[in-house]
């Protein structure tokens, strides 16, 4: 017996390489490790791949990327959906469900325009080289700051 | 004259007395825990602010604890920098830029470095 999310019904185009139906019930995580999220690691792999795919580069601080990645698992495990962390929005729930600023955002797709750094355009301020990121990178990063 | 504390956080109710009756220009910071650019940001305000050497005093606000000033300046993209001058928020940007940037930026809105 599956659980419904309150975003099953909103069709939106897909971009990532997620193929995987968003029938899963949505966990409210409490305030435990997060680093144990299976979405961590969903969203490790997300941003590796969605960075070859678009041709973009991670910040040269790659912590900047880390915690982007952990704010993105994070609101994928309570909302759903990997909302943007860098934005204030007037109700959360109604924004993962109506799509614009999942993650990849609409800015993003249409204009390549990520403001969370985690997506740079090669040579523009702050982009740095990589395309990867291990979980290791992300667990040094995250780590003080839980 | 002892500075006080460099670039500390305020909330909704440090806010009044602390950044709108300032007789001196205030740039406030508004940062969220999980936003990358607002950590690149945050070490670019203490250097700003030691630069200004009291010309300008630096607080952060951050989002999670503080709703109704998020809503009060209709803060949407983070980080987000407002300047303020005797109680009113006269210039606001979104996004992370780098230090020269912020010192432009705050020139431009009539916040120079003194020479």
């Amino acid at each position: 017996m599956r659980a419904s999310t309150c975003s099953s019904s909103v069709l939106r185009p897909r971009t990532t390489l997620l193929t995987r139906p968003r029938t899963s019930k949505v966990v409210k995580a409490s305030a435990e490790n997060a680093t144990e999220s299976k979405n961590l690691e969903v969203m490790r792999k997300f941003s590796e791949q969605y960075a070859k795919r678009s041709n973009t580069v991670f910040c040269v601080d790659k912590s900047v990327t880390a915690v982007v990645i952990q704010g993105l698992a994070e609101h994928k495990d309570t909302l759903g959906a990997p909302l943007c962390p860098c934005r204030h929005y007037d109700d959360k729930e109604a924004e993962a469900a109506q799509g614009y600023w999942n993650c990849p955002c609409v800015p993003m797709r249409e204009r390549k325009e990520c403001h969370c750094m985690l997506f740079l355009v090669p040579g523009t301020d702050f982009a740095g080289s990589d395309q990867d990121i291990t979980m290791d990178e992300i667990k040094v990063a995250i780590e003080p700051m839980r | 004259m002892a500075l006080l504390t460099r670039v500390a956080n305020v909330d909704q109710q440090s806010f009044d007395a602390t950044v709108l009756k300032s007789s001196t220009p205030v740039l406030v910071d508004v940062w969220a825990n999980w936003c990358g650019p607002c950590k690149l940001v945050a070490p670019l305000m203490d250097a700003v602010e030691k630069e200004y050497n009291g010309g300008l005093k630096v607080v952060k606000v951050e989002h999670d604890a503080n709703p109704s000033l998020i809503s009060e300046y209709k803060v949407y993209g983070l980080p987000a920098l407002i300047l303020f001058k005797d109680g009113m928020a006269v210039a606001k940007r979104e996004g992370a830029i780098s230090k020269k940037m912020i010192l432009d930026w705050l020139k431009e809105n009539g916040v120079a470095l003194a020479a």
